[in-house]
């Protein structure tokens, strides 16, 4: 790369540019006249040929390019789809198949940013320009090898929940070494609390036990409770982690039934501070229950009104025969259960919290928890009467719709409300000794006004996010606007980050059940454990390089560099004698092009988003004349 | 009869191509996946705007700008990363050669309402489209730039 005759010859322009335009059936076709954009491609610049599938992304589509760059047609590569976020590798491992080098490849992006936007000419118009720039940048595209570095084989996992320990469990499997770090004493999470779970009831507890013992058990995991990671730095395939572990004994915590507690009186007598360099990060950090505010149903206001949480606890440490139930000595003759407590919250309706923030998703297991509770309870004591008042029933998955039948069976009563009306919960004064009143006005009656008197309200209370503020400022997170960790696609690439080497696992992601926590965490385990396995990984080569012959040994590029030691002067020889040159160290470059926009005579660039290219893009974006309308 | 107007419309302004082309600089970790979440929303936006993919727009020399404006660009949106940028010191580095481009705007009579800078992240629907349609206005109200010295733009390229 450093020879200058080589460099020269390849800054030479493409000849050979392929353009492939997709229809995505119908996605960019409705919009945009693809045929006519490939009319207008075939007269731009150095394009060879411009060619049109249904799908380009499908074999058939990616075969049109294979076989051009075998046959020697073309040698630069322009795809025109959807967003270069979806299938940008598919298309670059495309051109590898063929033999040729993915970086002469460049993205057209005429779906999210055309066919969805915009309708008629102005689309095609819009399509032609998009492809025209890119038919610019690829012409000076030059081939590139992507820059290796060695990769530890170890993972980290934060949070010993049920995804956590499912994560560390599958990454050991794999043959990494792996580090799980969990900031309370106990594994298990959130679901400890939850006695006997939905849809098949199994003891959460045993769960939760059989997979601790699975990472306690195995030799590669080594568990580290009561800490939290307090420094973090480095790149996908080594970051190094500050990890503080505390003195706090175990009563600073709330333990659940289901917990395990590992290391019990163990103490740690002095707290502790420790580098973990680790290759992958896996966050399993989890969910926080909503807790109500004082007054939101009668909660703080009336002992009577409980969360689920509070109520599947009471319910497991009941110890009465009979057939009412009896909580704290009280007969529940009674009760009500209320769905969608702190979710599903709707501008307008609902009052935001202090910073100005509803909970607009649905958090997905508190109907079939509140069901599970309400059979439970109606098994056993089938005399408690339940009324259970909802919005929707969303008991969507293999055994749970199950659950409401199984309720309905069991005479629990429903009892519809919608978003803008909820049921009030108010003091009972109807002369009975029954605590409390609920209101409702029925959809299942015609909008009744229904009042129930009751001794217990149960509220079906969902998740929240939990507070990783911290993790998210040190290893700079993107969230999501319900606050919960955020993928970079829901559903192409639905455990991974934008950060490189980082994956999510669990309800740290958005709420969802233990089987789908299990999932996600197996999901990014596999992830990780692909990612680090062959001890070395590939990065983009995305990095700045000198032209010796133009660098005229300002240091300008030095001062500006944002990166200790991606740049440094050399003494050179050259054929004026010894001269001051600028040189780029590739490994610790972050390819931000601080530089590139210094330099007095454009002698240092980025290596696949060169100046140059930009400059080239927009002149065929202005190229009015190139386009034939 | 809209859809006629609509249409005729289209065809003038396809045929006469003097199109106010407004340039969007959007950083490939949060501002061009903000626009591609606008797309998914499928809220349309004008058809004028040509979003290019940067890694960090601390690349741009001032320079860049400044030709872009000669080549007839109208105006110049930069969707960065605001004070996320994953290049730590870009985001300074970079809004302070900002203002040295508007000096030499000024200098150059060239209204400095045609570039701006502003932070777009991955799901900022709303402030995408606030600032897209803001940009159109100022280019629909100002016309394309007539710059003062007129200098030929740096074109290496040949029309077909
Ligand atoms: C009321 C209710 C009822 C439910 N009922 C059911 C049911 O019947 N069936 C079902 O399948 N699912 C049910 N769920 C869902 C179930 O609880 C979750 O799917 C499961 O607990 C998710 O596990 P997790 O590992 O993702 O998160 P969590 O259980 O929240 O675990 C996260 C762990 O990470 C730790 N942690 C957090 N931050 C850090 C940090 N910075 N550093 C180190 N450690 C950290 C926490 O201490 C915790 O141990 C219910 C949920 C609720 C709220
Ligand atoms: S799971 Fe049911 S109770 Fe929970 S938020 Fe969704 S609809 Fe409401
Ligand atoms: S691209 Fe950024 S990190 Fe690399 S040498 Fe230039 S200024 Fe330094």
């Amino acid at each position: 790369m450093t020879d200058p005759k080589k460099m020269k010859k390849n800054k030479e322009k493409s000849e050979k540019i392929g353009v492939y335009i997709c229809y995505c059936g119908g996605n960019i076709s409705d919009h945009v006249d693809v045929e006519k954009v490939r009319e207008a491609a075939e007269k731009f610049p150095g394009v060879a040929v411009a060619r049109t599938n249904s799908f380009m992304c499908s074999d058939p589509g990616q075969e049109l390019i294979i076989e051009d760059l075998k046959n020697g047609v073309v040698d630069r590569v322009v795809v025109a789809s959807c967003a270069p976020s979806l299938h940008e590798n598919t298309f670059r491992s495309a051109i590898t198949r063929a033999g040729a080098n993915p970086y002469i490849y460049d993205h057209a992006n005429i779906r999210e940013q055309v066919s969805w936007v915009l309708h008629g000419d102005k689309a095609t118009y819009k399509a032609e320009k998009l492809v025209a720039a890119a038919t610019g940048k690829a012409g000076l595209l030059e081939p590139l090898d992507p820059i290796r570095v060695n990769a530890r084989k170890h993972a980290t996992v934060i949070g010993g929940g049920i995804a956590g320990l499912k994560a560390a469990r599958v990454l050991a499997d794999r043959g990494l070494e792996v580090v799980l770090i969990e900031k309370t004493p106990f594994l298990g999470g959130n679901a400890a609390g939850l006695d006997t779970v939905a849809p098949l009831g199994e003891q959460c507890s045993a769960l939760i036990a059989e997979l601790a013992k699975g990472v306690l058990e195995h030799t590669a995991i080594t568990v580290l409770t009561r800490s939290e990671v307090v420094g973090f730095n480095g790149y996908v395939g080594n970051y190094n982690l500050q990890v503080k572990t505390t003195l706090s004994s175990s009563s600073a915590f709330d333990k659940a039934a289901g917990h395990v507690v590992p290391f019990e009186g163990d103490n740690a007598d002095t707290p502790t501070e420790q580098n973990v360099k680790t290759g992958a990060v896996v966050l399993a950090t989890g969910f926080r229950s909503y807790q109500p505010k004082t007054g939101e149903y009668g909660f703080d206001d009336h002992r009577e009104v409980l969360t689920l949480p509070e109520f599947i606890k009471q319910l497991s440490e009941v110890n009465c025969s009979g057939d009412i139930l009896e909580l704290n000595g009280r007969k529940i003759r009674a009760m009500a259960v209320i769905h969608c407590v702190g979710s599903r919250q709707i501008p307008g309706i609902h009052e935001e919290d202090e910073n100005g923030y509803l909970n607009e998703y649905c958090s997905r297991t508190c109907c079939s928890s509140i069901l599970h509770a309400a059979n439970t309870v109606k098994e056993q004591f089938p005399k408690t009467n339940i009324y259970d008042l909802y919005r929707d029933i969303r008991t969507y998955g293999r055994g749970q719709e199950e659950l409401y039948d199984r309720a309905a069976r069991n005479r629990v009563v429903f009892l519809r409300f919608e978003a803008g009306n909820s049921p009030t919960v108010s003091a009972n004064d109807d002369g009975s000794d029954y605590a409390l009143k609920v209101t409702i006005e029925d959809g299942l009656t015609f909008s009744e006004e229904i009042e129930v008197p009751v001794d217990l309200v149960v509220l079906a209370t969902g998740m929240e996010a939990g507070d990783v503020s911290d993790l998210v400022s040190m290893m700079k997170l993107p969230v999501g606007t319900d606050k919960f960790l955020q993928e970079v696609h829901p559903k192409l690439a639905p455990v991974e980050m934008s950060v490189s080497g980082i994956f999510l696992a669990g309800t740290a992601q958005a709420p969802m059940n233990i089987s789908e926590a299990c999932n996600g965490a197996a999901a990014a385990a596999v992830k990780t454990a692909s990612l680090l396995s062959k001890g070395y990984l590939e990065l983009d080569p995305y990095v700045a390089a000198v032209d010796q012959d133009l660098c005229r040994g300002t240091g300008a590029c030095v001062d500006a560099c944002l990166a200790d030691g991606a740049l440094e002067m050399i003494d050179a020889e050259t054929e004026n004698g010894t001269e001051k040159k600028a040189r780029v160290v590739p490994a610790l470059c972050l390819g931000c092009g601080a530089c590139v926009a210094v330099c007095p005579t454009g002698a240092i660039d980025l290596k696949g988003w060169s100046l140059k290219q930009y400059e080239a893009m927009v002149d065929m974006i202005v190229a009015d004349e190139l386009i034939d309308i | 009869m809209l859809i006629t107007e609509n249409l005729t419309r289209n065809f003038l302004m396809a045929t006469t191509v003097q199109e106010n082309k407004i340039l969007i600089l959007a950083t490939e970790s949060c501002a061009y996946p903000g626009a591609d979440s606008v797309g998914q929303a499928h809220s349309s936006y004008p058809a004028n705007t040509y979003i290019l993919r940067v890694r960090a727009p601390v690349m741009f020399p001032e320079r860049f700008y400044l030709d872009c404006f000669k080549k007839g660009i109208s105006g110049i949106i930069i969707m960065s990363c605001g004070e996320e940028c994953p290049y730590e010191g870009a985001y300074h580095a970079m809004a302070k050669r900002i203002d040295r481009v508007y000096q030499m705007m000024k200098k150059l009579d060239i209204d400095i309402r045609r570039l701006r800078i502003t932070a777009i992240c991955t799901v900022c629907n709303r402030p995408f489209l606030k600032e897209v349609n803001m940009m159109n206005d100022i280019v629909q109200e100002l016309g394309p730039p007539v710059l003062k010295e007129s200098q030929p733009p740096v074109t290496e390229q040949e029309p077909a």
